[in-house]
């Protein structure tokens, strides 16, 4: 299991924890203390990075936001970006 | 002529009752057109209660909590832990339209607005309280409330927590205080960051005098009435469909 922390600038944290097998996201958990409306979406950003090659991750993040109608309040996309490459780097 | 908004004043219920409250009252705004509403309550038993977004492990000491006897519930809103200590802390709740012209449509003006009304309350206390985003409100440089909004059902939801006169030693044997948050800080230091109203004013307070502060400040900041109600009979009937869901360990566990 690979996992890091991360303390937003401004003050939320996010937390991941992944496990990678064979180059691929075979599983993926997010958590913290930041808001996203709706909530349940954070679910759905879990199910689109499994499976992910994880030099791909980047872009499904930035898919993921595209076209949705989802507000991120206390975090940015980076930052779901930045903890799971220290994840991957830990 | 001020609007006349709903007051649900101080029902003393346990975590799942009192989440169940605020999902219900969300849930049923636009469905039977009933009044906005605030909400003052209390926790009994007394609880912590952590964001939608946060892992239970991470955040909770679960065997303090089982030892003390205190509850732990996930919300439906994202933010942080909270301690809700029977004998020294008020939690209230919001639920108005997402489109209501009292209510900006972005969501800091919206923390802004609404806990401005929190602070202008304290203001009348004595104390130099101010909203410090994300979702603070601060007594001088110490937190004295935090603050979770989510937006679902055509509805804000925004409860938060008032520390009267919490057991701070106590709220730091239940929650976890994460490695990176305390990084080259003893525990002290991060104690010192939170402050309850008792403490600030070096004296007693009750809950009376906090609740008359807090209800001045949202009539004021809000330029409405407040008026005594209960729960509907369909508000009543969702409570006890939600109690399930936020008593299950499928929804606590869930992260």
């Amino acid at each position: 299991m690979k996992k890091a922390e991360y303390k937003i600038p401004g003050g939320k944290l996010i937390a991941v924890e992944l496990k990678i097998s064979k180059n691929i996201i075979e599983y993926v958990k997010i958590s913290g203390d930041f808001f996203m409306h709706p909530e349940e979406s954070i679910l759905d950003l879990e199910k689109q990075l499994k499976g992910v090659k994880t030099e791909d991750f980047p872009r499904y993040i930035d898919e993921f936001f595209v076209d949705r109608d989802i507000i991120l309040y206390g975090i940015n996309p980076k930052d779901f970006k930045q903890v799971i490459k220290m994840a991957l780097d830990n | 002529m001020n609007e006349t908004w709903r007051l649900i004043d101080m029902r003393i219920e346990d975590a799942p009752t009192q989440m169940s409250i605020d999902e219900a009252i969300a849930k049923a705004r636009l469905k039977e057109n009933n009044p906005n509403t605030i909400r003052l309550y209390r926790w009994n038993p007394s609880a912590v209660s952590i964001g939608y977004f946060q892992s239970i492990e991470k955040e909770v000491n679960i065997q303090s909590c089982k030892d003390l006897g205190v509850d732990i519930i996930r919300r439906i809103t994202g933010g942080g832990a909270v301690y809700h200590d029977y004998n020294g802390e008020i939690t209230y709740s919001l639920v108005a339209p997402v489109n209501h012209p009292k209510i900006p449509a972005d969501i800091l003006d919206s923390y802004s607005k609404i806990c401005g009304a929190i602070a202008n309350g304290l203001k009348g206390l004595g104390i130099d309280a101010a909203f410090k985003p994300v979702n603070d409100i601060v007594a001088g440089k110490q937190k004295i409330s935090g603050n979770a909004q989510t937006r679902r059902y055509g509805v804000v939801l925004q409860h938060g927590t008032i520390l009267v006169d919490s057991d701070i030693e106590t709220m730091f044997k239940v929650l976890r205080v994460s490695d990176i948050k305390i990084s080259d800080k003893m525990l002290k230091a991060v104690q010192d960051r939170v402050t309850n109203l008792r403490r600030y004013l070096d004296r007693d307070i009750t809950f009376e005098e906090t609740k008359e502060a807090l209800l001045d400040g949202f009539e004021k900041t809000f330029e409405i009435s407040l008026e005594p109600g209960e729960l509907t009979t369909y508000e009543e009937e969702l409570v006890n469909e939600l109690f399930e869901k936020y008593s299950s360990e499928d929804w606590v566990f869930q992260r």
